[in-house]
């Protein structure tokens, strides 16, 4: 089994296939097809989970392209870190195809959108796989195509068309950098592959300033895939696309991906200290900055898309700091806590049809699955002990603290607050309370929905234990390959619960003034409520710039180029009625030509020698 | 067999060209069927030379020299002195231009359906176009090589003249004029080559040039030898084009019948390739070497230049120009890089860029035929109504911009690579373009297949035959995208013999 994996990806991409030639025929049963072929490659992966466990990994390659002496090749791996993405991601998109077939019911163009969620599956799992960074960098983008048809699957509204260009255009500005990045590590070790480029870290080949450079242009990768500042705008606008897109895609996996790249790369980042220090500061101030503005959004799709934002920071911030297994560990919690978020959002929006917690509110008698399933996300996300996201959070804090750096530690600690109140303030917003705008006739999702929601709740609660201080660090042991002891901090564990449990409090106690912190007149609430005028910024700058310079070259085009060809032509013209005005019939001045042009030439042979040499 | 085979290659378009000769004009279908046919001879060859070299028959063994010219009589030096055979010859990468050639001639003859006037000396004309560009891939010696050039010139010149958009006439007046001048310079250092050394054979002039032991009638100086190059190079980077010689080949795309363009955006372009690495870097691999750097920073510049422009466009038509512009780029500092990548990722981009415009040109013209329009401001929203067209035109437009899986970016990377080894300062900066092919390709393609609708219940989706490009060419750019091995490996012993003798 374990040497037959790369059919896993296959599944998926043979979905893609059949929904995308024969769409019209399977009609609402796409949903079917799709579901069941990423049911056989989540089968298949899990397999491979299981006996990964006590195998080491596995990696099989077979040339693809000859450059000069180095030979690229293509294949797969599997270590524990791509095993456990394989089975995680294979997964969340079979819950995430099977609640689409209730959410999107009705659709006219289902097939097309099963055949895209294939399309991405299929690539996102190749990503993971990969023995090289050259075949992760085409999956990588193979990915974003995926969320970028995804995002823009509603083609006729001007926001998705804006918000899919946006997707694509600034992921492929951080993807320039991981081009970069990796192209140099090519010229450096005349190799892709991880475990050449390793060793050639390891011995020391390459010189420090130029590993510097090259893990942060790897790192400026993860960066523009996952939404972290300076180039997150995207993030909130992909949530134009269909909700169960954005748990799929913008919370579970493709916005992870971005951590992914830098653990799969991890070696390269640990020999550069300055290399790690950008990857902490990064994600804690993009915790910090996106857990703010999360704080005023209105849109619950948009708030839970800062969140994540946020919690990606988390994870960077722990890579930062040394925390290799701390971020691993996160990206597993927040996979199933946040996909059930949003698929619980996709719920609330399915059954009120808007997205505005302004006009909702009182839910929670209403959407019996929905609202309790809800609360055990929120609970899990905001750190509340005993669930998934406690335990997660604990190991990231910790290990800031071991790295001793107390501006990022303070930055990760203000972050857990606001994160435990801006969910909080959605929770009550959308569930508790009275009815703001009377909703009629809301109805409580179908099961083909609640019941992936179940699956993740109970993940979201119970996946912590594979790691904890208590009953023994499995996921550390198994991905670091020894056996490490785990620090207890049990006073970092209250400091995490109070401050938590104070977020929470705000929250509650806003809510009981019924306030959503949506109308103020001071300049710092303008400020955050606008997203910081990122936006704006790259509008006026970016975008503007690059206009004029387009427009100045169509200047030079027009009257440089365009007028030296004039000038060409115009000389040819004048040679052309020149040599007409010649032909005039006259003998004599034939002759004249003749012999003027003879004598030339004479004179020529006679200065130059002969030929011109 | 192995001795008549080329030249049955080259001439093989002749017997549609008969075939349509002996036909009246008003004959529209079957004048068009015939055209089509008349492509498939040269198709079938090739591909048999192609399905041979799989078998690992030598492509050299299919060379025929036939006596042709002789100057004066100077047998008691040498038989061969100011002679001139009709020569021809084929390795493998002359044979990927030559498929290239025949399969865009196939599908834009299918793409020619769509011409509403005066079929018979269209089809001709083509024909006779195939037959030019068929012979330069396989001329053994310049002067062969500038004689099937000017071929493809004449017959190219009337196609764009007679069967375009509303200001037809002028662009085939700008081709006229700049390519003559191409042409003149190219002729200059031909006849200049031939005075001096006694013979235009590729193959003997690259010994007798850079070997050197062979006495010439009347020596070359350095300074002369230097000229000869930059004339030879700048006759290509009129054909390629690169800024700033391009603009003539902006308006034969918008000018000219979409058909044509397939052909020249997707093959004559490539002549300008095919002539700066056969001929400029096997006569004048020195003097190359030494321009190297001025080929990077033209190639980069013309890579954004293109790509700037192509940012503003409104017409659909000048966008896919600009971006022939900007790919064209690639291919000259690949080939400026003169390393294994850097020269592979030329190649690749060559035929990339033939199939991907090929295809590009190949939906103007079914966009035209529906919409009557290529304006980026009068379409909208066509994935409503025409879904698969839209589907096809955003898979196009990904290819054009490098996603992996399709043959763009293999060639872009490569070239890129290349270019990284030898200035990487100027590569991060070319890195700049990469952002800027997304930005207009999305742009124009999204501008016209989502948002706002604008349409006509009458048009239809694409349907019969115009499937067959589509697919042919989808199945060209994936299977370079998936696998370039098969690619690499027809091109990769010319690639070695070409870095030996520039000692690197």
């Amino acid at each position: 089994m374990v040497d037959n994996a790369w059919l896993i990806p296959l599944f998926p991409l043979a979905s893609f296939f059949l929904l995308l030639l024969f769409g019209k025929r399977f009609g609402s049963r796409s949903a079917e097809v799709g579901s069941l072929f990423t049911f056989v490659s989540f089968i298949c992966a899990a397999v491979v989970f299981t006996k990964s466990l006590h195998e080491s990994s596995y990696k099989q390659t077979f040339n693809w392209l000859t450059v000069g002496d180095a030979q690229i090749t293509v294949g797969f791996e599997l270590n524990p870190l791509n095993v456990l993405m394989l089975v995680l991601v294979s997964f969340i998109s079979f819950l995430v195809h099977m609640y689409s077939k209730g959410y999107m019911n009705g659709e006219k163009r289902i097939s097309i959108f099963y055949a895209y969620l294939g399309l991405f599956t299929f690539a996102m799992l190749a990503l993971v796989m990969s023995p090289n960074l050259l075949q992760l960098y085409i999956f990588w983008e193979l990915v974003g195509l995926g969320s970028f048809l995804l995002i823009g699957f509603y083609f006729h509204k001007q926001e998705a068309k804006r918000a899919a260009k946006k997707a694509f255009i600034m992921t492929r500005i951080g993807d320039m950098g991981l081009l970069i990045g990796m192209i140099l590590l090519f010229w450096q070790t005349r190799s892709f592959e991880y475990s050449v480029i390793f060793q050639a870290v390891e011995a020391g080949d390459i010189s420090q300033s130029l590993l510097t450079f090259i893990a942060i242009m790897i790192f400026v990768g993860a960066v523009g895939k996952s939404g972290q500042f300076p180039l997150h705008t995207w993030l909130p606008d992909a949530m134009e696309g269909p909700t169960p897109v954005s748990a799929l895609i913008h919370a579970a996996t493709m916005v992870a991906a971005g951590v992914y790249l830098v653990a799969a790369t991890y070696p390269l980042f640990q020999a550069s200290e300055v290399a790690l220090l950008v990857v902490a500061v990064t994600g804690g101030l993009t915790a910090l900055f996106a857990a703010s503005i999360a704080v005023v959004q209105t849109d619950v799709k948009r708030v839970l898309a800062y969140s994540t934002m946020s919690q990606l920071g988390f994870m960077f911030l722990a890579l930062g700091t040394a925390g290799y297994v701390a971020a691993v560990f996160h990206l597993v919690t927040h996979a199933f806590f946040k996909a059930l978020l949003f698929l619980a959002a996709g719920s609330v929006i399915h059954a009120v049809h808007t997205q505005n917690i302004e006009k909702m509110g009182g839910l929670w008698k209403k959407l019996r699955w929905t609202g309790p399933l809800f609360l055990i996300g929120t609970l899990a996300i905001s750190g509340v002990p005993l669930l998934s996201g406690f335990f997660s959070k604990e190991e990231i804090l910790l290990s800031v603290w071991d790295n001793g750096n107390y501006f990022l530690f303070t930055l990760a600690l203000l972050t857990s607050l606001l994160t435990a109140f801006y969910m909080f303030r959605l929770f009550f917003s959308i569930f508790g309370g009275e009815e703001k705008t009377p909703i009629h006739a809301v109805k409580e999702s179908p099961m083909i929905m609640w019941l992936p929601m179940i699956i993740l709740a109970v993940f979201s609660i119970g996946i912590g234990y594979v790691q904890t201080p208590w009953f023994g660090t499995f996921l550390g042991d198994w991905l670091t390959n020894e056996n490490s002891h785990h620090e207890f901090s049990l006073w970092l564990m209250l400091i995490a619960t109070i401050v938590s449990g104070i977020g929470i409090g705000i929250a509650y106690i806003l809510h009981r003034k019924s306030s959503l912190l949506t109308e103020g007149e001071s300049s710092a609430y303008r400020v955050v409520a606008n997203k910081y005028y990122i936006d704006e910024l790259y509008e006026r700058t970016m975008i503007v710039s690059t206009k004029a310079v387009s427009r100045s070259l169509v200047y030079i085009e027009r009257y440089v180029i365009d007028g030296f060809l004039l000038v060409v032509i115009r000389i040819t013209r004048m040679f052309a009625k020149k040599a007409t005005k010649l032909q005039s019939g006259q003998v004599q001045q034939y002759g004249a030509i003749a012999f003027l042009s003879l004598a030339v030439l004479v004179v020529v042979y006679l200065v130059a020698g002969g030929y011109l040499r | 067999m192995n001795d008549y085979l080329l030249p049955l290659l080259v001439f093989s378009p002749v017997i549609g060209m008969i075939m349509i000769w002996l036909m009246p004009k008003t004959e529209e279908k079957t004048l068009k069927q015939f055209g089509w046919i008349g492509t498939l001879m040269p198709l079938l060859i090739s591909l048999f030379l192609y399905q041979q070299w799989l078998t690992g028959v030598s492509l050299s063994s299919y060379q025929i020299k036939w006596n042709w010219i002789q100057f004066g009589n100077l047998a008691m030096y040498d038989d061969t002195l100011y002679t001139i055979d009709f020569e021809l010859s084929l390795d493998g990468f002359s044979l990927v231009f030559i498929l290239l050639t025949t399969v865009l001639s196939m599908l834009a003859a299918l793409a020619s359906f769509y011409i509403k006037t005066e079929w018979k000396g269209y089809f001709l004309l083509f024909l006779l176009l195939e037959i030019g560009m068929l012979g330069v891939f396989m001329a053994d010696n310049l002067l062969l090589f500038f004689l099937f050039f000017e071929v493809t010139f004449v017959s190219l010149f009337f196609l764009i003249g007679r069967w375009g958009y509303v200001n037809k006439e002028k662009a085939a007046y700008h081709f006229l004029v700049y390519n003559g001048i191409g042409s003149v310079l190219l002729l200059f250092v031909i006849a200049t080559l031939f005075v001096r050394v006694g013979t235009t054979n590729i193959d003997a002039l690259t010994h007798i040039l850079n070997v050197g032991d062979v006495a010439l009638l009347a020596p070359i100086s350095p300074f002369l030898t230097d000229m000869l190059c930059i004339l030879l190079f700048i006759a290509f980077a009129i054909k390629l084009p690169v800024f700033p010689f391009h603009s003539w080949m902006v308006r034969v795309h918008r000018e000219a019948a979409p058909p044509v363009v397939m052909l020249h955006a997707g093959v004559l372009l490539k002549i300008g390739a095919y002539g700066m690495i056969r001929f400029g870097l096997g006569i004048f691999p020195e003097q190359v070497e030494k321009l190297a750097l001025l080929f990077m920073i033209v190639g980069v510049i013309s890579f954004l230049y293109g790509a700037f422009l192509a940012l503003v466009q409104t017409d659909l038509k000048l966008v896919w120009a600009y971006s022939s512009v900007s790919h064209m780029g690639i291919v000259f500092f690949g080939f400026g890089t003169l390393n294994d990548a850097g020269l592979q990722g030329a190649v690749f981009q060559a035929v990339s860029h033939g199939a991907i415009a090929a295809l590009l040109f190949f939906l103007i013209a079914l966009l035209y035929e529906r919409t009557g329009t290529t304006e980026l401001n009068e379409l909208g929203g066509l994935a409503e109504h025409l879904p698969i067209f839209s589907g096809v035109l955003l898979t196009a437009g990904l290819a054009a911009l490098g996603l992996p899986g399709m043959s763009g970016f293999i060639s872009e990377f490569m070239a890129f690579l290349g270019l990284f080894k030898e200035q990487m300062l100027l590569a991060i900066i070319a890195v700049i373009g990469l952002i800027l092919t997304a930005a207009y390709t999305l742009r124009a393609v999204l501008k016209i297949t989502f948002g706002k609708k604008t349409y006509s219940m009458t048009w239809r989706d694409v349907q019969g035959i115009e499937y067959v490009p589509i697919a042919i060419l989808f199945m060209v750019i994936v299977a370079i995208g998936v696998y370039p091995m098969w690619l690499g490996q027809l091109v990769q012993e010319d690639i070695t013999t070409w870095l030996l003798r520039i000692g690197g």
